[in-house]
């Protein structure tokens, strides 16, 4: 974008933060009542909601069942009115498979499945984006990272047992500095722009996808930005769930 | 007080078209996702999704909540559509009553920018500055009910309810009295003193609706 300066002098961002700094998030968990485990995410404007039943039984199909492991099945689908033109397909195009296929690998790694095997988990996850002006309706940067860690909080919340966390974030690289947790002005700038899914506790990296050139010198600097950024997001999902547990320990009368 | 159960997010959206005006300009779609419930399959809408949707453009129809000329922007030319879309999050039961309370507040929500036609150029020039509120006529709540054995009515049924009821019923009432749509989709048998209880209960059930929203509306920021 002509004139927009990314990265002020003094360090500043377009939304005044700093290099390394996230954006706001705010997490719930157990928002549903139905379902076996639920939570909803704020990232900046972004948001994200995910739903997680299971482990049961394998629908459809017998013979898809694994003999050893548990079949994790994730949904992504954008509601109608979550991005600037009116969708017709929530589900089923090429966008949303991909998510749902990313979501699935990524979960795939962390989620023990060995303990459930010949059954399945389904994974929800439904983004609703804030609206910022009637014109252009900006999605607010971010979607892949707000729909892993409202994953994470939901698998969590179904007891289903896991490795360890999952935290996502994105990062980009602009004017020699790399940038932690895009917002959508600078993910619309164009620059590269880079997607982790990190296991804190072993530094294991579950997801990485980078879009546009960097070059290889650089690519360190833009993964350790990432990397921090998700490890600063692991300590706010474990206040979350420390919190989560709490409340519900007081309801249970411990 | 019953409450509402099943929570629904929408956000009615709108796009200017050319065509005159009288046509679709309100275009409701209730989406019953897997993640709300997991009695749902992806896939296409089902049946009772689609039975939700068009009960909802019948009580638009019917009660007339916003009139076909306060959509029209120039005679013949321009007019807005509404797209309605009401997607369920959490499902227990009473679909049909949390679908109309939550498109009667999203459409008091609303705010439609001033589009003036050039005349020179006849182009729409919209004026994102200036903003008005829909002009709502009335407010249409619904109340449904579960039947059991010709006997038994309960207000507001759950999930669990619904399942176990023989029949349904949902009376669709504004604040003047007027029925605007009346559901029975078979089951059970109703005597005529029954459903006048139900009525008079829609009356209650109304007002205590209305309030609520008032209140909801009165405390919300405006943007």
């Amino acid at each position: 974008m002509a004139g927009l300066e990314l990265l002020s002098d003094q360090g500043y961002r377009v939304d005044g933060r700093r290099a390394g700094e996230l954006r706001k998030i705010q997490a719930r968990m157990g928002v549903f009542a139905q379902a076996d485990g639920s939570a909803y995410i704020e990232q900046g404007n972004t948001k994200a909601l995910a739903v997680v039943y299971g482990p049961h039984e394998i629908r459809g199909s017998r013979s898809r069942a694994l003999p050893d492991r548990a079949l994790v099945n994730c949904q992504y689908s954008s509601a109608t009115f979550s991005t600037g033109e009116r969708k017709r397909r929530p589900h089923g195009d090429r966008k949303s498979c991909e998510m749902g296929l990313q979501l699935r690998q990524t979960f795939e790694a962390a989620i023990l499945t060995q303990l459930h095997p010949r059954s399945q988990i389904d994974i929800y996850v439904q983004p609703l984006r804030g609206v910022v002006s009637l014109q252009v309706l900006q999605a607010d940067g971010g979607t892949y990272a707000a729909c892993v860690n409202a994953a994470t909080l939901a698998v969590l919340d179904a007891g289903i047992p896991m490795r360890d966390f999952v935290c996502a974030c994105s990062a980009g690289f602009v004017d020699g500095t790399a940038l932690a947790d895009l917002s959508h002005v600078e993910e619309a700038a164009g620059g590269p722009q880079l997607a982790l899914a990190l296991l804190p506790a072993s530094g294991q990296i579950a997801l990485l996808e980078m879009d546009a050139r960097l070059h290889e010198d650089h690519l360190e600097w833009v993964l350790e930005a990432a990397a921090q950024a998700a490890r600063d997001v692991h300590t706010l999902l474990d206040r979350v769930v420390r919190q989560h547990v709490h409340e519900a320990s007081i309801l249970l009368g411990d | 007080m019953p409450l509402i159960k099943g929570m629904l997010i929408e956000r009615p959206s709108f796009r200017s078209y050319f065509h005159s005006c009288g046509v679709f300009l309100s275009v409701p779609n209730v989406d019953l996702p897997p993640l709300c419930s997991s009695r749902f399959r992806s896939g296409p809408p089902g049946e009772e999704a689609q039975v939700a949707s068009q009960f909802i453009a019948d009580v638009i129809e019917n009660s007339q909540i916003i009139q076909k000329e306060d959509l029209c922007i120039s005679s013949g030319k321009l007019a807005w559509v509404l797209y309605c879309d009401l997607i369920c999050l959490d499902y227990d039961g009473n679909i049909l009553d949390a679908c109309t309370f939550a498109l009667l507040a999203a459409l008091k929500n609303v705010q439609l920018p001033e589009v003036s036609i050039n005349e020179e150029t006849s182009l729409a020039e919209v004026n994102l500055k200036k903003k008005s509120f829909l002009n709502i006529r009335t407010h249409p709540v619904a109340t449904s009910f579960a039947v059991f054995d010709d006997t038994l009515l309960i207000v507001d049924p759950t999930g669990e309810e619904e399942r176990l009821a023989t029949g349904t019923l949902t009376v669709v009432m504004d604040e003047e009295g007027r029925l605007s749509c009346l559901h029975k989709p078979g089951g059970s048998g109703l005597t005529g003193a029954k459903l006048q209880d139900c009525m008079s209960r829609a009356v209650t059930r109304h007002k205590e609706v209305k309030t609520l929203m008032d209140e909801v509306i009165k405390s919300m920021k405006p943007k």
